[in-house]
Formats: structure tokens, sequence, C-alpha cells
């Protein structure tokens, strides 16, 4: 059997747009309606690079304009808070982040897209991601009520492991932690390769991100059930303990020696240099793996869903990002930016990101043929997980609880502080913002 | 025209000021100078003041934002109150402390060792005075590259140099016991310049007749360096620390580009920890609070600076 080189020439990239365009029907000259000019603040994340290609091609395929307002994580949620916040907006499409979409929303500081074009529908194909695309304003949930945003990026962690490593040892993909941790500590002969490497740094939102697989596919959470409003803290439950403690332990029996340091740049520089047997992180950064001018793991690079502990399910947290519309811009500038949207989540639109390097936000790509092309590997992991994926935290106060769960994570995994000792602080904390904001919530008796 | 001396001792006696006592300035004389003095007074209070009061105003409400609108929710020093029992910035007070007493002796004495140096060289003075302010000029962006790339555990500079020379690689950002010291080598790398600038433009406005006459006397370098530069030097040196010193509890950039903090509060820093209460985490109110508590602290040292400073200097 033949295998296609993992990286995406340009011609590929130019063949696979073309393809896209070719392929676009009656939709894509629907899209062709001369709008005006609009600017979209993006961050500068592993896939953007595949988001500005398709951009080119919306802006080609229609004449129409868009500028990309492009920035670090941190940055282009400030921007965006400014913009929103002006009596008049400077920015019309905002890619939102799933740890502050909620803000957004809660905000009023977009506009459901139902509302500026009454005639949009949500592509069937189209991942809801957690149904985090809709907001009840009135009742002030997300999950139901008007569509608020379109999923632009649908970012969850998966497993990267070395098939080669594997095929040698005669074992198959990771399914279960165990098989995780087994594997890991079989691979694991440092300094010259770890058997995982884990992002255990703090940051904006690095260890929680990196943690949540872990919690969830436990069964543990960090509220009791938020999308029934119950915030009860259930960070330190006995399942949140063994989910935390068997990080812990793969990281210091079979993972990276500086874990509490690492973060996403690590992660795939451990992986792309062959230092790393595992790593669980977002696929964006699946086209680095079959680079050869990045990579000296071409082709050797495997994925499969986040493990689950025996009778769960994988569950990875969402990371994803939506795209939904400021409030406060002028309506043939809002108007513009759906009909971006409405191009957006066409599947030659979705196939042109594919091919440029994204992940497609619509499962009808998943099924196309191209999703059994080597290159294409890890759509399978992707397809599978996704509908298991979590949303994590649905809220405006976000922001607060996610600081906490970093510090408290990061000190677990340094050696700061116990498993329990961190899990029942966070606890503490987070339960105090939620009542501070007066939502239900409790909390569980401290883990001894 | 030379007045005429005095005997200020014969006038005191005799129950007269020394100083002439002063006219009370008329309207018309006051108004031309009230006039021009004004645009300069309200542009003063328009970018200076006016953002402080609105901060002080901001710190004794807690804000939120709802149907695009912000509410501002009265709190009185509700804010200010739980400042202390705030365990990141207890963290950061402390980090702050020991980054900015580290980092600016460092600085002090290297850069008053270079000025030194520099300020005898002859040839070449040019070329080691750009040598040596370079640092200062390379944005901070480009200082967190260069040193995350140079202290990383797996692929750094620094690590390489140390196996070569037969010692175990370190974590230096990524241990705890290390990462802050890393942060402060490399804000004395970057900041070393700031001082050696300011000093050396002490040490060539020194008066030389003191060292002639200590050349005469036989005097030796140390002596010299002890009994006339440094009490001349004093001001200076008092001025450019008192700088360095509320810059240095400043430190913002650095933090964030290698260690955002970590490991645990290791390198967290009050700048860091407002930055996050106030951007990350959305509380303008309780970051307001926070930053008029930080403004504060850095004001106390500034006159705390400048009064040792007057104090030192001679009546």
């Amino acid at each position: 059997m033949t295998h296609q080189r993992g990286r995406i020439s340009r011609r590929q990239t130019v063949a696979g747009l073309t393809a896209g365009l070719l392929g676009a029907g009656p939709t894509m000259a629907a899209a062709q309606t001369k709008v005006a000019p609009i600017t979209i603040v993006i961050n500068q994340s592993p896939w953007f690079d595949s988001f500005r290609k398709t951009v080119e091609l919306y802006e080609k395929e229609t004449g129409n304009k868009v500028e990309l307002d492009v920035n670090p994580f941190a940055g282009s949620l400030e921007k965006q808070r400014n913009s929103v916040r002006a009596r008049q907006g400077q920015y019309d499409l905002l890619i939102m982040n799933s740890g502050w979409f909620a803000e957004m929303y809660f905000g009023g500081f977009v506009e459901a897209l139902s509302d500026i074009d009454p005639g949009l529908k949500l592509d069937p194909d189209i991942f809801t991601l957690g149904n985090t695309v809709y907001f009840d304003a009135a009742k002030k949930t997300v999950g139901s009520g008007k569509l608020m945003s379109m999923p632009i990026s649908p970012l969850i962690p998966v497993v990267y492991y070395r098939g080669d490593l594997y095929k040698e040892a005669g074992l198959a993909a990771p399914q279960t932690f165990a098989d995780l941790e087994a594997n890991a500590r079989k691979f694991n002969k440092p300094p010259r390769q770890y058997g995982i490497v884990q992002r255990g740094a703090r940051g904006p939102a690095s260890v929680s991100f990196d943690f949540y697989p872990y919690l969830y596919g436990f069964g543990g959470s960090v509220f009791k059930d938020q999308a029934a409003g119950d915030y009860s803290v259930a960070l330190n439950s006995e399942q949140g303990r063994t989910a935390l403690d068997y990080y812990i332990r793969l990281s210091r029996e079979a993972g990276h020696p500086k874990t509490a340091s690492i973060d996403q740049a690590e992660v795939i520089q451990n992986m792309v240099t062959g230092k790393a047997a595992h790593v669980m992180m977002v696929i964006s950064a699946w086209s680095q793996m079959d680079d050869p001018t990045k990579s000296a793991v071409v082709d050797k690079v495997e994925f499969a869903p986040t493990p689950h502990a025996p009778g769960l399910v994988s569950a990875p947290g969402l990371g994803h990002w939506l795209g939904g519309v400021a409030k406060n811009v002028p309506d043939e500038r809002k108007r513009a930016a759906v009909a971006f949207l409405r191009w957006y989540q066409t599947k030659p639109a979705q196939m042109a990101t594919a091919m440029a390097g994204g992940i497609p936000v619509s499962a009808a790509i998943y099924r196309e043929p191209l999703a059994s092309e080597r290159r294409f590997r890890w759509m399978k992991a992707m397809a599978e997980s996704l509908p298991h994926a979590v949303s994590t935290l649905s809220f405006p106060e976000a922001g607060e609880v996610i600081p906490i769960l970093e510090l408290g994570l990061n000190r677990a995994v340094a050696g700061e502080t116990t498993a329990v000792a961190a899990l029942n602080d966070m606890a503490g904390q987070i339960h105090a913002v939620m009542a501070k904001y007066g939502y239900k919530t409790g909390t569980l008796p401290g883990l001894k | 025209m030379k007045a005429a001396p005095v005997a200020e001792g014969s006038l005191v006696a005799a129950g007269v000021s020394a100083t002439p006592r002063r006219r009370a300035p008329r309207l018309d004389e006051l108004l031309p100078r009230w006039a021009t003095f004004a645009p300069a007074l309200l542009l003063m209070l328009g970018l200076g003041v006016l953002p402080l009061v609105n901060l002080l105003y901001t710190s004794f409400h807690t804000v939120s934002w709802s149907g695009g609108h912000a509410t501002f929710t009265p709190v009185g020093f509700a804010h200010y109150a739980s400042l202390p029992f705030d365990t990141l910035l207890r963290a950061g007070l402390g980090n702050t402390v020991i980054f900015a007493v580290f980092a600016v002796a460092g600085q002090m004495v290297l850069g008053f060792a270079l000025a030194l140096m520099c300020s005898r060289v002859t040839r070449g003075r040019m070329f080691y005075r750009a040598l040596f302010i370079l640092p200062i000029l390379v944005p901070g962006i480009v200082i967190g590259a260069i040193w995350k790339l140079m202290l990383n555990f797996d692929f750094g500079l620094i690590n390489q140099l140390v196996e070569l020379l037969g010692f175990e690689g370190r974590n230096w950002l990524g241990d705890k016991e290390t990462a802050l010291a890393s942060v402060i080598v490399v804000d004395i790398w970057h900041w070393t310049p700031f001082c050696f600038l300011l000093l050396l433009a002490g040490l060539e406005s020194l008066p030389q007749d003191p060292y002639e006459a200590a050349k005469i006397d036989g005097a030796s370098w140390w002596q010299e360096l002890r009994y006339i530069t440094l009490p001349l030097m004093a001001p200076a040196i008092l001025v450019t620390f008192a700088f360095r010193l509320v810059i240095a509890f400043k430190v913002f950039d650095e933090v964030y580009l290698l260690t955002a903090g970590g490991p645990g509060t290791a390198t967290e820093v009050v700048s860091f920890t407002l930055y996050q209460r106030f951007f990350t985490e959305d509380r303008a109110g309780y970051g307001a609070a926070m930053a008029i508590t930080i403004m504060f602290i850095c004001a106390l040292l500034l006159v705390m600076a400048l009064s040792v400073r007057r104090r030192s200097e001679p009546a």
C-alpha cells in the first residue's frame, strides 16, 4: 500500500480549493451577492493559516472584502471586549473562544444570526459543539434559543501517538487510561524519549484544557449539571481525585520531567522532534506533524480519541471557536458578516478549509472519501470524538474560574501541593465565585 | 554689577530678614501668568489626573455588563478590604520585592562597574558604549523570545553549555527553585544599560580637581573610588536606584513572556496579578483597587528613595 506524504503542497492546496469552487454549485452562486466589507477579529492559532486561505477564497469567489485583525489569544479577547463595549464597534465578526463566547452572549454584545437574517438556517451537517451556538437570552442559558454564532473551528484534543513505535511493539491504539499509561511507560526512555508530554504550564487556558479529557474521561466534572443550571462544584469528587492522581502519576512516572512548565508550543516541539511517544493536543497541530520542514516524525504519527475509564466514553473538553456578529456595527455590515458565515458553512467552503490544513466544522467532510486518505487520518478520531465533546464552562464568569483551575492544577503538577489539597482549594474558590454571582451552587465535602 | 557684600549676622541681629519680603502680585500681573500656564495645567489634568480619578471611582464599584451596557454598583471599600486575602496578590508582592531588590542591586553594581570602566577608556569609547547599551534597545518581546529559547530545558543553549561542562541541565524557567532567579538574570541583562547610562553621565560630570589633588597626595585607585567617586556620585546613584526600583516594581513583560507567573506562583509579580484580575478575569472594579494600591506603593518607594537622597546631599 502506498501512502501519500502527509504534507500538503501548495499545488495540492490550490487543487483542493479549485475543486471546492467547482463543486460549489448554486450555494456559492448565492453567496456572490456584493456586500459591505467586513473586519474579522481572530487569534493567531495553528489553524489560522487555513482560515486565512479560506477567507481569500471567499473574497476571490464573491468579490467581497474581508479584513483580518490577527492577535495573540489574550489580545484577541481584549480587542473584542474593547470593540463590543464601544458605541460603535470596530469588528463585525468576532471569532470567540469556548472560554469567552458566553461572556459575549450574556453581555448582549452579539446579535442572533437568525435576527439579522431570518432565512439563515444552520446546515444539518454543521457540528453544534455542545449546542454552544444557541443562546436563550430570556432564560440566560446556553444550548437552546436563538442561533447566536456559527462554528469556525471545532477544536478538541485527541491523542497523537507514534504509530511506528506502536507497530514495532505490536500495540493497538490506546482506548482506556490504563492502555495509555501502560504504553506511555513502555516508551518512556528519558531524556531521549518521553512516554507522554502533557501541557502542565499555567496560562490563559493551558493545564486546565489539558486536564479536561482526564477529568471527564474518568467521570468527573467541574460542576454537577451545568446544562440544567446546577453549578454545584463537583471538581473535588472521587472521580476528580482519580483523574488528577492519574494525570500527575503519568507526568512523573511516564512523562516529561518538567511538565509543570510545558505549554502547547513545547508539547508540539516534543512531538515533532520525536521526543514524545504520546501527546494529547488539539487537532489543529496535525499539519505540522507531516511537514518535513518542521517534523522529524513525518507519517509516523497516528491519532485516536482521548482515553476513557472502563464503561465510559471519550470526553474531550471543547476548545472550539465560534463566529458571532457584533451588535454595535451597522446593519449592512452585520448582513455582510452573516453572508460570510452562510458561505462558510457550505460543503465547498468546508472542503477548502480541510484542503488548506484546517479542521472542518461540517460532518459532511468527514464522510467524504478524502477522510480515508492517509494525510487526513486524523479525521476518523475527530469524527468519533466530536459527538462526545464536553462544553466545560459556558457562563460569562468563566474568565474568573479558569485562572483558579490553571493555578491549582499547575501547583499540583509542580508538586507545590497535593492533588487532594489542590482539588479542595480550587473547589472552594470556584464555589465562592459562583456564589458571588448568584448561581445555584454548592460544594462537596472536602476530600480527605 | 556686583552687589556689596552684606554681613547677614548683623541684619538678623537687627531683626531684619535675610531675604527681602516679596510684594503680593497684583491681579493684572496674575492673569497673564495663569492664562499662559492654564493650557499646560489643563492638559496635565486631562491626561494625568482625570484617568486617576476615574480609576479611583471605579475602584469603589463593581462593573458588570448586560444588554451591551455597563452597570456600576457601589461597593464602598469592599475591593480594598479583600486585597489582603488575595493569595495571588500576596505571592506577587513577596516575589516583586525579592525581584526588585536583587534585580536592581545587580544592575546597580554591574552598571556602575561598566560606567567606571567606560569612563576610563580612551580608545574605542563609543564602541563600548554602544555595546553596553544594546540590550536596552531590544524590544521586550524579542528579549522574551531570546531568553525563552536560551533557557529551554530540552533545546536551550544554556543547558547545552551546562551539559558540555559535564553537569546536568536544569529547567531554569520551570523549576520553582530557579524560575524567579532566571527572570531576575534576564532583567539584569535587560536593564543594566539603563543604570550604566545614567551613572556614566554622572561620572563624566564629576569635577576633576579632587582627583588631581588625590593623585598628588598619592591616593590609590581604591581610595579615589571610596573617598571621592562614591561620595560625589551618591546623588546620581540614589536617583538611578530610585527610578530603577520603581520600574522593577512594575515588571510585567519578562514575567508574562517567560513564565506567565509559574510554576505555581514562583514568579507571580504584582503587575501580572493585576493584569489577570483586571483584564483576563475582567474584574474592572477589583482591578482598579489593586492598581491604586500598587501605584500608592510605587509612589511611596519613590518618595522614600528621594528623601534618602535629600538627606545624603551636603547641606
